[in-house]
């Protein structure tokens, strides 16, 4: 009798979920005894369409990033939407070359940074990240408790809930469940658009500004400009595409599908980015209010000029956001960690599989749970530091991300081509030296 | 954590090893001890049985890259590498057939870990004199390693490793090593049970994972129960690599139930080409196994039993049995069929063997209230077997014929729960 061993979720059919399993299966062979060629169930062939790349780039958007963003527009109107069409356009070239490495050599980018450019580069990276990670996930959860303080809960109730809740799905669930899980996680961010609408904003002259903007030369300006890009494009969604891509299994020869995904995850995420611009400039700016703080300053601050719904919308938005960073963050640490130093990782290994890759999990969550919960924590100087670190990090990951991505031993016919290398090029050297800016000022600001 | 064979034993007459990160880069030094140049790396021969030697130096000397061999080398040492001999023959450095550079194809990255089935990453690599000649005895995967070569090289000196998987239970991935693309033996593969290696195809990335099918490929039995054991999406990534009539040679060696399902995970196209190539019996069983959803009973059975007369005597079924083609587990039941060839009763195979042979099956066959329609789902399936307490239950079509049967072990494999179906090493020691 043989023995098997099958790890696979996808067609050996899971005891869960079996009754509608077996309703689709009769479905389909109804359909297939009707002659048609296989078919594919559009509506679920869609849903299994969306993955990591949804997952990374909305977990950007994180509280952090509603924050910088709500700030654009509170402080400038519309005069900063413009900013997101190139971050966009950047945003998916990068999400492609780490999209198409990992599907293509089948490992994650800190696996190939040590295997390229040796253990030390490998070393100040992980540890930079793990820095940053902890740093996020720690704002992300001040930024759950904020969510949840809107509706009267006291963070030191609502965080160690998120975290548990957020623990047990990374570590117990496999890796379908989280990423079903991650992916519902971004339905709250149809909220935005939501309150945007209900804004009631001059669309024409949203649309002048997108394309037509007008640019200030403050440093105001320039700085908001500079930590909206930095904001949007953050080394931790490379991390995590890549790593997801592996894990999920996508091949070259599902490239085609995967790059589409990265493509449409990138432009709903920085939709989203760009709805909160709206909301906050038709309402907080319009009115006066130029100075938001912190994404629950915003929620709060709409409600006299959008009324209670906005800021339940604002609410709703944030909780998503954050929680999916909260969740998403401590996954890359431990991607990182386990791919740099060789351990077994995924997630759908249990703790006695993969010690080092829950343990990480675990530190990661448990740190800046327990940091958040801290009252009065001064969230701007943790997400202060996080600046600095992250700005430093993001160029060195940028250029191993080129780096490799045109190397034609690791990725053959996939390799980055000429004309693509080159624009590749140009928005690693640009974001680089936004980001390294964000870092000069960030430091000179608060030295 | 590490579950690493410890080996320095004292038999094998280890002398000091060195590590790999210790020696290069390092001065390359001549007989009086000037210096000629850098050394970039060691070359290793690995077609070699046991401890692959070091068959060369790749060195820098005045902006070129050459090649010294290995019996010029006087000694390895801390940080240099002093050369032996009056004239020093040197050449350009070119990449031979066999030999991998051990900092650049084999430190930091995956290898496979022979003895505990699972994949370890070289974070350094022990060097030591065998027999008069610097071979390579062992990888060091564990975290001191890292750190000494995370270290200023004076600093990481100080660190000692007394662990390291000896280089008997390692296989390396040469993929990557562009002249040792096509050639990779790694006979230590072998040892390992199907499970395993499928373990392990599943824990690597694509081009290592097909580096391990590749090497089992010339054993076509392991190969296509190292397919068996693949979780579906592997088997059709591997499938896709390779040709109609390859994916058919392998699709014949296959359970038919298990061939099902990853024909079911095929494209159409794909899917009637490689039918197409298969043998005719194999085709027609694929066939009616494929008319059937996956999720039921249907598409659980395994279209081999064993269905006799309800009038043979149970002398004659036994002896059928012995004769039988189909897999053990569908022989734990033979099944008894009227005059139009429905299903009138299944006898086990032990109620069989203790009644005597001159019985007539009819006789001693329990009546079939245990019988599964094709369209059960797996509900129905788990129920119907674990009330009746069958190893075997029949599957029937609407007329009550016997299409197939789906054993134990089959509803085991669905019913099982997530996170029970992965265990990295499952046959490994623990």
């Amino acid at each position: 009798m043989s023995v098997r061993v099958r790890a696979d979720e996808h067609s050996a059919p899971q005891p869960r979920g079996r009754a509608l399993r077996a309703g689709l299966g009769r479905l389909r062979q109804v359909l297939a005894l009707r002659g048609r060629p296989r078919p594919r169930l559009r509506l679920l062939a869609l849903l299994g369409f969306l993955g990591p790349g949804l997952i990374a780039a909305n977990a950007g958007n994180d509280a952090g990033g509603i924050a910088t963003y709500a700030s654009d527009g509170a402080r400038y109107g519309y005069g900063l939407l413009w900013v997101m069409i190139p971050i966009t356009v950047s945003l998916v070239v990068v999400q492609e070359m780490a999209a198409r490495m990992g599907a293509v050599t089948g490992k994650g980018l800190a696996e190939l940074i040590r295997e390229q450019f040796g253990v030390r580069w490998s070393a100040v990276a992980s540890v930079a990240f793990l820095l940053t990670s902890i740093g996020i996930c720690t704002s992300d959860f001040v930024g759950t408790g904020a969510a949840l303080g809107l509706a009267g809960v006291p963070a030191q109730v609502s965080v160690p809930l998120a975290a548990i809740a957020i623990w047990a799905l990374v570590v117990r669930g496999s890796y379908k469940v989280a990423e079903r899980i991650f992916l519902a996680m971004t339905i709250p961010f149809l909220a935005y658009p939501v309150a945007a609408i209900l804004a009631h904003p001059h669309w024409g002259e949203v649309a002048r500004q997108s394309v037509a903007p007008s640019i200030h030369l403050s440093s105001t300006y320039i700085l908001l400009f500079i930590a909206t890009a930095g904001t949007t494009i953050t080394p931790y969604m490379q991390l995590y595409l890549q790593s997801a891509v592996v894990e999920r299994g996508i091949g070259p020869e599902r490239l085609g599908a995967e790059r589409a995904e990265v493509i449409s995850g990138s432009l709903f995420a920085n939709l989203i980015a760009a709805f909160i611009i709206i909301a906050t400039g038709a309402t907080l700016f319009l009115h006066g209010r130029h100075d938001v703080g912190t994404a629950a300053d915003a929620a709060r601050a709409l409600k006299p000029f959008a009324g209670q719904y906005a800021e339940l919308l604002f609410g709703i938005g944030l909780l998503g956001a954050s929680l999916l960073a909260a969740a998403v963050l401590p996954v890359t640490g431990a991607y990182v960690i386990a791919e740099a130093l060789g351990y077994e990782k995924g997630l759908s290994r249990d703790p006695r599989e993969a010690p080092v890759f829950v343990g990480a999990i675990t530190v990661i969550i448990a740190v800046s749970a327990l940091v958040a919960m801290i009252p009065g924590i001064p969230v701007i100087g943790l997400l202060v530091g996080v600046q600095i670190v992250n700005g430093a990090l993001l160029p060195i990951v940028l250029v191993f991300i080129w780096r490799l991505a045109r190397n034609r031993e690791l990725l053959g016919e996939h390799r980055n081509r000429r004309g693509f290398d080159l624009l590749a090029a140009g928005t690693v050297l640009w974001t680089s030296t936004l980001s390294l800016a964000l870092l000069v000022i960030t430091i000179l600001q608060f030295a | 954590m590490e579950r690493e064979t410890a080996s320095a034993s004292p038999d094998r007459a280890v002398a000091p090893t060195l590590h790999l990160s210790m020696v290069v880069p390092g001065t390359l030094l001549d007989r009086a001890g000037e210096q000629l140049g850098r050394v970039d790396d060691l070359i290793v021969r690995l077609d070699d049985r046991g401890y692959p030697p070091i068959s060369g130096l790749r060195v820098r000397l005045a902006e070129r890259e050459l090649f010294v061999p290995a019996d010029h080398i006087a000694a390895l040492e801390f940080g240099q590498v002093r050369l032996a001999g009056e004239h020093l023959h040197m050449r350009r450095f070119e990449r031979r057939p066999g030999e991998v550079l051990l900092r650049k194809d084999v430190l930091d990255r995956q290898l496979i870990n022979v003895d505990g089935a699972r994949l370890v990453r070289a974070n350094d690599i022990e060097l030591a004199q065998v027999d008069g000649v610097w071979r390579v005895i062992g990888v060091d995967t564990t975290l001191k390693g890292a750190l000494r070569r995370l270290l200023p090289r004076r600093f990481g000196a100080r660190i000692t490793t007394e662990q390291f998987l000896d280089w008997a239970s390692v296989e390396p991935f040469v993929g990557h090593v562009p002249t040792l693309r096509l050639r990779v033996p790694h006979p230590k593969l072998a040892t390992l049970h199907p499970a395993q290696i499928a373990d392990l195809v599943e824990a690597a990335s694509h081009s290592e994972g097909e580096e391990i099918i590749e090497a089992v490929g010339s054993d076509r039995e392991l190969e296509a129960d190292v397919f068996e054991e693949l979780d579906p999406q592997h088997q059709v990534e591997f499938l896709h690599e390779r040709s109609d009539a390859e994916a058919a040679q392998v699709l014949a060696t296959m359970e038919p139930d298990d061939a099902a399902d990853l024909l079911d995970d095929l494209d159409d196209e794909r899917r009637q080409a490689v039918l197409e190539l298969l043998p005719h019996v194999q085709r027609r069983k694929l066939r009616v196994l494929l008319g059937h959803d996956p999720a039921t009973a249907g598409g659980l059975m395994s279209p081999d039993f064993l269905a006799l007369s309800a009038e043979t005597t149970v002398g004659a079924a036994l002896d059928r049995v012995r004769a039988a083609q189909c897999p053990d587990e569908a022989l734990g039941a033979v099944f008894a069929l009227d005059g139009e060839g429905h299903l009138s009763g299944t006898a086990s195979l032990p109620a069989l063997l203790r009644e005597p042979s001159e019985k007539r099956l009819v006789d001693v066959a329990q009546p079939v209230a245990a019988q599964l329609d094709v369209e059960a789902d797996f509900e129905e399936v788990a129920r119907v077997m674990a009330d009746f307490n069958l190893m075997v239950a029949p599957v029937v079509d609407e007329a009550g014929r016997p299409v197939g049967v789906v054993t134990v072990d089959d509803v085991l494999e669905v019913m099982l729960p997530t996170g029970w179906r992965r265990r990295f090493g499952l046959l490994g020691s623990e």
